[in-house]
């Protein structure tokens, strides 16, 4: 099972090659929603001019700043190593990434309410989104868990 | 905001300059900078931002993370516009729903 520790002051993260295969689908098959999700629409000001101005100026830097992250995640799981050595904002790197896929995967099921892991209905489940959520929050944790170690 | 033993920025003082020459120094009230619950994202991913990014203590994060969970809303700082704008496209590249208006 996927596993990040932290050895000697380096963080390394564990992905046998199952994992692996499995995080570059999930990657592949969420990239094109970013954006596209609510959650991840960075809404910055209530005035719609000073909105304006903001997706002119900022957005397209937080957009290219998440698909950095999201390379950092491609570069690794596409190294074919079970190990993978990270210095401390890769780390942060995949932490982000992590969270703005699984934002990306739960907009996609429809959650808009705390508890959703408790209330999801047997059909929802079932659904892969649900299982993506749940496994890249538990690789999420035990980054946090190292970055705050 | 919840209590917290972290003080958030101090509003700027701008000189500005007015009809007749001189320089008036006026207090600029500040900005709020507000992050929003989501259903999604983990409780401990945000305390790791609240620190990193606005350099809290374990304690105080966690207050203003629960505040965000439980009311739906914390202000995490208090800065001049400039200011308040870069942290909200920090917190925004974090993931987090923030915004940011008048104090």
């Amino acid at each position: 099972m996927a596993e990040v520790r932290k050895r000697r002051g380096r963080i390394q993260i564990h992905l046998d090659a199952d994992e692996r295969a499995a995080l570059v689908m999930i990657v592949e098959q969420l990239a094109p929603s970013l954006g596209q999700v609510r959650l991840t629409l960075p809404v910055a000001y209530d005035d719609p001019e000073f909105q304006a101005e903001y997706d002119r100026w900022v957005r397209p830097e937080i957009e290219r700043s998440r698909e950095a992250d999201l390379d950092v995640i491609r570069d690794c799981i596409g190294s074919g190593e079970d190990v993978t050595v990270l210095t401390e904002e890769q780390a942060l790197a995949w932490a982000r990434g992590l969270n703005l896929l699984r934002i990306t995967a739960g907009g996609i099921m429809g959650v808009e309410e705390d508890g959703w892991e408790q209330q999801a209905s047997a059909a929802l489940r079932g659904s892969s989104e649900f299982r993506v959520l749940l496994a890249l929050g538990l690789i999420q944790e035990e980054l946090i868990a190292v970055l705050e170690g | 905001m919840a209590p917290s033993t972290a003080q958030p920025p101090a509003p700027a003082e701008t000189p500005i300059e007015v009809p007749g020459g001189g320089e008036h120094t006026v207090r600029d009230p500040g900005w709020e900078v507000l992050v929003w619950n989501d259903p999604i994202t983990l409780m401990s991913y945000v305390v790791l931002v609240f620190r990193r990014l606005f350099g809290y203590d374990f304690e105080t994060a966690t207050k203003l993370m629960l505040q965000v969970h439980h009311e739906g809303k914390a202000v995490v700082a208090t800065q001049p516009r400039e200011q308040a704008e870069v942290s909200v496209s920090r917190l925004h590249g974090f993931g987090l729903q923030a915004t940011m208006g008048r104090r």
